[in-house]
C-alpha cells in the first residue's frame, strides 16, 4: 500500500499535474455531467417536496378524509355521520383557491381596467374553526396581550363576519397587508371583497406554499366559492391508540353512497405517480450529460494509457506487477471523477434554482395547481444527492476507466526495450465492429416491442441505450472511410489546401484507434441533440395542426383564477347568461369538468352539450376515424368519448366499459371513440351535458367556448362580453388566435429544459474532443517538427490541425443525424407513447438539421484553434536535435 | 566526467564490502521463489535450447534458433552480432520480460518455466538490473526517486531505501542531482541514473541494451566504465548487447549471434 501511494504520487499525480489543462477538460467534463444530474434531481424533488410539505401542512393532523366519490357532496349527509365521533374528531372542510388582486388593498375599487392585475394564488381553507382546533393549529399575531394561542371564542369572533379573512404573516408582510385592510379576492369567476381580520404566525397550515394560505370561515368559503350547501371533504383526526388502518376499513364499509374515504398523502402519491414519467424522461435525459462526461475519463485514461506505453513498460520492467499497474490508472479515474463530483455537486447546487424555474412551468401547467408550486431550489444538498452522486458517478468511471486500465496491466515489459514495436498497429476496416454494431441494432428493435415497466418506459430506454452503442462501434470503419474521403477526393476538390488536406486524412488514418472513443462521446450527444430535436419539432407540427383542426371556437372563456393544472374555478350562471345574450354570438358551449380517481390514478371527466359540439366544434378522432355518428348517439345516454393517453394509460378501446365513481355510486359508461388530445398527459373522459348531470349534480361550467355569427369580430366581442361581466366576475376571454399563442408558448418553455440539456452534453463532447487534439499533437510533435523541418509553414500546421478536427466533427455529426433519426422514432413512437399517451406525427425539420451540422463543424473547429496554435509553436530545431 | 569520477572514488566504497548497507535490504513483505539463495560456483544463468518464433502476420518468424549458453557469477558478456539477429529477443527472453516459445532459461537455480506473471515481475525486481539505450527513465519521477523504485516496489521502507539511494547516487557521480527530473538531464546522466537503478537492489544479473548507442562517446566511456566497474568491485554479472566493438571491448567475453543462433560460443 505505501509503495502504491508512494508511485501514485510520483507516477499519476505528478503527470496530472503536468497535462494541467487535459486534467482540467477532464474534471470539467465529469463535474459539468454530475451538476446537471443534482441539478434535475433537485427540480424534480423539490416540485414534490413543496407540493408534499403543503399537503402535510395543510392536513395538520388530519389521519382520514371523507370525500364524495364523485367531487362535492351535500353537507346534509354530516347529520347521518354522527356515529363518526367514536373515531373521532370530524371536521368539514371546503378549499379552493383564489387569486389576491394586487393594487386592490385598502381601497376595495373596482378598477375599469380591463386587465386584471392578477396577483399570487392563495389556498384558501374554510373551516369550522370550533371543530378545527382540534385538528390543526393556529396561532395568530397580536390578538391578545400575552401572545400566547387565541381562544376559539377569539378565532370565532375573527371569522364570524362572511367578508372575513385571515393571512399570514409571512404574506401580509411580503404585500404590505395590515390587520383591518381591504382586500380583494378573486374566486372562481368572482371578484369579492375581503376585511383582513387576523394574521397567522408562520406555523402549521400558515407554513405551507411560502404563507400562500388564507383562513376563512366555513360558512362565508361557501358563499365565497359559490357552494353553499355543499362540502369538500371531513377531516378526520383519529382518537388515540385506534389503528388506521382498521378505522379506515370500517368506516369505509359503513359510509353511505357517494363518499369515500381517503388520507391525506393519497393525493401526494397520485401526483407523485402522474409525474413520474415526465420526471423519468427529464432524469434520463439529465443522465446523458453524466455519461458523456464518464467517456471523457475513459477518453483521458486512454490516452494516458497510449502516450505513456513506454513508461509503463519501464515500470514493469523493473518489477511493478500486473496489478499495481491496473490500480494506478484506476487510481486516476476516481481521482478525477471525485474532484469532479465534488465540484459538480457544488455547481449542481449553482444550477437548481434555474432548473427548478424553467421546469416548474411545465409541472405547474400540466400536474400540480400552481399555488402548490411556489418552489424553491433546495440551497443545501441533501446527504442523498450526496451519497447518490458518487455513488453512480464512482462505480461508472470505475468501469469506464476498467478498459485502458487493464489495457495498461496488459503492456509487456518489452515495450520499454529497444526494438520493441513502437508504433500502434495501424487501424483496419473490421467485420468484427460492424456485426457488434448490428446485432446492437437488431436488440435494440427488439426492446421496442415491450410493454412499459410500471408506467415507465424502461425498455424504450434499453432500445435507445442499444442503438446508441449500435452507432458508437460504427465509428472506427467511419473514420477510416472518412480520412480516405479526405485523402483522395477532398484533396483533389480544395487543391489550394491540397497537403493539407492529404496529411490531415493520414494522421486522422493513423490515429483512428485514439480518436474512436472521442468521436463516439460526440456522436452520441450529437445524436440525442437530433433526436430530440425531431421528437420537439414533430411533436410542435402535431399540437400545431391538432390547435389549428380542434380549436375552432372563436372566443374562449375561464375564470380568471382558474390557474393551470388545478382545474379550479368555476363560470357563474350569470357569465354564461350575459354570453348567450349578446347578439353577434352564435352558440355557447360551457364545458364542465370534474377531477376523479379511476384505478388509482386521477382523470378528469368532462362534459358539454353534445348538440351544440355536432354543430359547431371539432375534435380530431382517433378511433373511430369520423365519429360523429357516434357523438350523436352518446346523447342523453351512457356513453362517453376518451382521450388517448386514458385509451392507452388504462388499455380501454372503443366499445370497452369504463366503471366511473359518480354521486350515486359506480356506474358504468361504454367507450364510443377516441380522441386525439395533446393539452394533458392525464386521462379524460368526456360525456354529454345532460347525461353529466345525472351522475355529477353538484359541478358547474369551468371554461365555455363561443361561436360567433358570420361576419362578427372575435376581439370586440371578446371586449365588450369582458366589460359585461367585470362588474361582480371576472372571466377572461380570449380569441382563439391568442390562445394558440398561448399553448404555442408553453409548449416551448416546456421543451426550454431539454436544449439546455443538450447543449451542456455537447460542449462536454466538445472538451474530448480538445483533449483528444491537444494528446495527438503533443504524440505528433515530432512529426510535426519534420514538416517544419521540411519547409512546411506555421500556417500550413495550422490549416492541417483544423482539417483534422473538421474531419473529426463530420464523422462525428452524420452518424450523430443517422443515430439521432433511429432514435428519435423510438422517441416518438415508443418513449412518448408509453410515457405519456401522445400520438406525434413524424416530421424531419430539415433546416435545424443543415443549422446544426454547420454548427457542429464550426464547433470542432474552434475547438482546434487552440490545438492548432500548440501544433504551430513546435520548432523545426527540435527534430533536429532529437535525430 | 573525470571530477564525477574523482570525486566518486574518494567516498568510501562500501559496495564493495561485504557487510555493504548495499547488502540486499530486508523486504517488508515475504518474498516467495525468487529469493533462493545459491552456490556461487554454480552458473548463474542458464540458458537452454532457446527458441522463440514471432507470428508475421500468418508468416512464423524465428528470432531464436535454438540458443545455448552459460554465465558464471561476475561474467561479463558482449552479446554482438548485427541488427535482427536475434540480440533482443534473446535479452528479452533472459530478462523474463518474454517467454521463449521452446527451450528453457533459468537465474540462480530457479527455472522460470516455473514462475506465472506476478512471479517474473518479482524476480526482474529482485534478480535482474536494466540498462536501456533510451534510458527509459520516468519523467514523473525525479532521479532518486527513479533509482529507488525497485526498491519502492518491493516494499522497503523510505528512509533505508533513502539512504541506499543517496549512496548510489554518490557511487554514480549524482548526488547533486538527486531532486533533478530527468528532463533536467544529459544523456550521460541519463544513463548513470539508469544504471544506479539497475543496481540498487544488487540483482544477480545487469542486461544492458545498447546502453551508449543513445550517448556520445565521453558519456558512452564513462557508462561503460561505470558497467566495468561495478562488475569489477561488486562481482554483478552483466549481459551487453551492443553493436559497438568499443564497449565490446570492456566485457571478460563475447557471443557473437547470426539468424538466431550463437556464432562462437564463449
Amino acid at each position: 500500500m505505501i509503495a502504491y501511494l508512494g508511485l501514485y504520487r510520483q507516477f499519476i499525480l505528478r503527470a496530472l499535474n503536468r497535462e494541467k489543462l487535459r486534467s482540467a477538460i477532464t474534471v470539467l467534463g465529469i463535474s459539468l455531467g454530475v451538476a446537471v444530474a443534482i441539478a434535475i434531481r433537485l427540480a424534480n424533488t423539490s416540485a414534490l417536496d413543496s407540493f408534499r410539505a403543503a399537503t402535510d401542512a395543510v392536513a395538520g393532523e388530519t389521519s382520514i378524509q371523507i370525500t364524495g366519490t364523485a367531487g362535492r357532496f351535500d353537507e346534509m349527509l354530516l347529520a347521518d355521520l354522527g356515529w363518526l365521533r367514536k373515531y373521532g374528531q370530524v371536521s368539514p372542510v371546503i378549499t379552493g383557491y383564489a387569486m389576491i388582486e394586487l393594487g386592490a388593498k385598502g381601497s376595495g375599487t373596482s378598477p375599469d381596467d380591463e386587465r386584471v392585475n392578477r396577483g399570487p394564488f392563495l389556498q384558501v381553507l374554510g373551516v369550522d374553526v370550533l371543530r378545527d382546533r382540534l385538528l390543526r393549529r393556529y396561532r395568530l399575531v397580536r390578538v391578545n396581550e400575552n401572545g400566547s394561542e387565541p381562544t376559539t371564542r377569539e378565532l370565532l369572533m375573527l371569522l364570524a363576519d362572511p367578508i372575513s379573512v385571515v393571512l399570514t404573516e409571512q404574506f401580509a408582510r411580503r404585500y404590505n397587508i395590515s390587520i383591518g385592510n381591504r382586500i380583494v379576492l378573486l374566486i372562481a369567476d368572482s371578484r369579492r371583497e375581503f376585511v383582513v381580520r387576523g394574521l397567522l404566525l408562520d406555523e402549521g397550515p400558515a407554513r405551507a406554499l411560502q404563507g400562500n394560505f388564507a383562513l376563512m370561515d366555513i360558512a362565508a368559503a361557501q358563499i365565497a366559492f359559490n357552494r353553499i350547501g355543499l362540502l369538500d371533504r371531513f377531516d378526520l383526526k383519529l382518537k388515540h391508540g385506534l389503528d388506521v388502518n382498521i378505522a379506515e376499513a370500517e368506516i369505509e364499509s359503513s359510509l353511505p353512497q357517494g363518499l369515500k374515504v381517503t388520507r391525506p398523502e393519497t393525493g401526494y402519491g397520485q401526483i407523485e405517480k402522474m409525474i413520474a414519467a415526465f420526471q423519468f424522461n427529464l432524469g434520463a435525459l439529465g443522465s446523458i450529460a453524466l455519461l458523456v462526461g464518464l467517456f471523457l475519463i475513459y477518453n483521458t485514461v486512454s490516452i494516458s494509457v497510449i502516450t505513456r506505453r513506454e513508461e509503463i513498460g519501464a515500470l514493469r520492467a523493473v518489477g511493478a506487477s500486473r496489478a499495481m499497474v491496473l490500480a494506478l490508472f484506476l487510481g486516476e479515474a476516481l481521482l478525477l471523477t471525485i474532484i469532479g463530483t465534488v465540484i459538480g455537486l457544488g455547481l449542481g447546487m449553482l444550477m437548481a434554482s434555474t432548473a427548478v424555474r424553467i421546469t416548474a412551468t411545465t409541472v405547474e401547467t400540466f400536474y400540480i395547481a400552481a399555488a402548490a408550486t411556489e418552489t424553491v431550489a433546495r440551497q443545501v444538498l441533501g446527504a442523498a444527492e450526496i451519497s447518490l452522486a458518487f455513488a453512480v458517478a464512482l462505480p461508472l468511471a470505475l468501469v469506464a476507466a476498467a478498459v485502458p486500465a487493464v489495457e495498461a496491466s496488459r503492456v509487456r515489459p518489452i515495450e520499454a526495450m529497444r526494438g520493441a514495436d513502437r508504433l500502434e498497429k495501424a487501424f483496419k476496416p473490421s467485420r468484427k465492429h460492424f456485426v457488434m454494431s448490428s446485432l446492437l441494432f437488431a436488440l435494440g428493435y427488439v426492446f421496442t416491442l415491450f410493454d412499459p415497466v410500471g408506467g415507465l418506459p424502461l425498455f424504450g430506454y434499453a432500445a435507445a441505450i442499444a442503438l446508441t452503442f449500435g452507432g458508437a462501434f460504427l465509428v472506427p470503419n467511419l473514420l477510416w472511410l472518412a480520412s480516405g474521403i479526405g485523402k483522395r477526393w477532398f484533396a483533389h476538390l480544395f487543391r489550394a489546401t491540397g497537403v493539407e488536406v492529404k496529411l490531415a486524412g493520414s494522421n486522422l488514418r493513423a490515429a483512428i484507434p485514439r480518436v474512436s472513443i472521442s468521436v463516439a462521446a460526440l456522436s452520441v450527444a450529437l445524436a440525442m441533440m437530433v433526436a430530440i430535436s425531431i421528437m420537439i419539432g414533430s411533436f410542435r407540427e402535431t399540437v400545431t395542426y391538432w390547435v389549428a383542426e380542434t380549436m375552432v371556437a372563436d372566443v374562449y372563456a375561464g375564470p380568471v383564477s382558474r390557474g393551470g393544472a388545478s382545474g379550479e374555478g368555476e363560470i357563474s350562471d350569470e357569465s354564461i347568461a350575459v354570453s348567450k345574450a349578446d347578439p353577434q354570438i352564435a352558440a355557447v358551449y360551457p364545458f364542465s369538468t370534474q377531477q376523479l380517481t379511476y384505478q388509482g390514478e386521477p382523470i378528469t371527466v368532462g362534459a358539454g352539450d353534445f348538440e351544440i359540439f355536432l354543430k359547431h366544434g371539432r375534435l380530431l378522432f382517433k378511433s373511430p376515424a369520423d365519429a360523429r355518428d357516434r357523438i350523436r348517439e352518446a346523447i342523453g345516454r351512457d356513453l362517453v368519448t376518451v382521450n388517448e393517453s386514458f385509451s392507452l394509460r388504462f388499455k380501454k378501446r372503443v366499445g370497452d366499459f369504463v366503471e366511473l365513481p359518480t354521486a350515486s355510486g359506480t356506474h358504468g359508461f361504454t367507450i364510443a371513440a377516441i380522441y386525439y388530445d395533446y393539452s394533458s398527459s392525464r386521462g379524460w373522459v368526456v360525456m354529454d351535458q345532460s347525461t353529466y348531470v345525472r351522475y355529477f349534480p353538484y359541478s358547474r361550467p369551468t371554461s365555455m367556448s363561443l361561436y360567433l355569427k358570420p361576419g362578427a369580430d372575435a376581439m370586440e366581442v371578446s371586449d365588450r362580453l369582458s366589460r359585461a361581466v367585470s362588474g361582480s366576475s371576472q372571466v377572461l376571454f380570449a380569441t382563439s388566435g391568442a390562445l394558440r399563442h398561448e399553448v404555442m408558448r408553453i409548449f416551448d418553455s416546456t421543451f426550454t429544459i431539454t436544449y439546455a440539456l443538450e447543449v451542456i452534453a455537447i460542449a462536454i463532447a466538445a472538451l474530448g474532443v480538445i483533449s483528444t487534439l491537444i494528446t495527438l499533437i503533443l504524440e505528433r510533435r515530432r512529426e510535426i517538427a519534420l514538416l517544419s523541418f521540411l519547409g512546411a509553414t506555421r500556417h500550413q500546421i495550422r490549416r492541417m490541425i483544423v482539417i483534422e478536427a473538421l474531419l473529426i466533427g463530420g464523422v462525428s455529426q452524420i452518424l450523430g443525424v443517422a443515430i439521432g433519426l433511429l432514435l428519435s422514432l423510438v422517441l416518438i413512437y415508443v418513449i412518448n407513447v408509453q410515457s405519456f399517451g401522445w400520438t406525434i406525427q413524424f416530421h424531419v425539420p430539415l433546416w435545424f438539421l443543415i443549422q446544426s451540422t454547420l454548427l457542429t463543424l464550426a464547433v470542432t473547429a474552434v475547438a482546434a484553434l487552440y490545438p492548432a496554435a500548440r501544433a504551430a509553436r513546435v520548432e523545426a530545431h527540435r527534430f533536429a536535435r532529437e535525430e | 566526467m573525470r571530477e564525477n569520477r574523482t570525486r566518486t572514488a574518494s567516498e568510501p566504497d562500501s559496495l564493495t564490502r561485504s557487510d555493504s548497507k548495499l547488502a540486499r535490504p530486508t523486504p517488508s513483505r515475504n518474498t516467495s521463489i525468487v529469493e533462493r539463495s545459491f552456490e556461487s560456483n554454480l552458473p548463474i544463468l542458464v540458458v537452454n535450447n532457446v527458441h522463440r518464433i514471432y507470428d508475421g502476420g500468418g508468416r512464423a518468424v524465428a528470432a531464436l534458433r535454438g540458443v545455448s549458453f552459460e554465465a558464471e557469477p561476475g561474467d561479463f558478456i558482449a552479446l554482438m552480432g548485427p541488427s535482427g539477429c536475434g540480440k533482443s529477443s534473446l535479452l528479452h527472453i533472459v530478462g523474463a520480460m518474454d517467454r521463449p516459445t521452446h527451450g528453457h532459461v533459468s537465474l540462480g537455480g530457479v527455472s522460470f518455466d516455473s514462475l506465472d506473471e506476478e512471479a517474473l515481475a518479482q524476480l526482474r525486481r529482485k534478480k535482474i538490473g536494466f540498462v536501456f539505450q533510451f534510458f527509459n527513465l520516468l519523467p514523473t519521477l525525479t532521479v532518486a526517486e527513479n533509482v529507488a523504485l525497485p526498491l519502492i516496489l518491493d516494499g522497503v521502507r523510505q528512509s533505508p531505501a533513502g539512504r541506499l539511494t543517496d549512496e548510489i547516487l554518490g557511487r554514480v557521480g549524482l548526488a547533486d542531482r538527486a531532486a533533478h527530473f530527468p528532463a533536467e538531464l544529459s544523456g550521460g546522466e541519463m544513463q548513470r541514473a539508469a544504471v544506479a537503478r539497475a543496481v540498487i537492489t544488487r540483482p544477480d544479473l545487469i542486461l544492458a541494451d545498447e546502453p551508449t548507442g543513445n550517448l556520445d562517446s565521453d558519456n558512452g566511456t564513462e557508462v561503460m566504465n561505470l558497467l566495468a566497474e561495478l562488475n569489477r568491485e561488486l562481482g554483478l554479472s552483466i549481459i551487453l548487447a551492443t553493436h559497438s566493438p568499443d564497449a565490446a571491448r570492456y566485457a571478460k567475453r563475447a557471443i557473437r549471434m547470426q539468424d538466431g543462433l550463437i556464432e562462437e560460443p564463449a
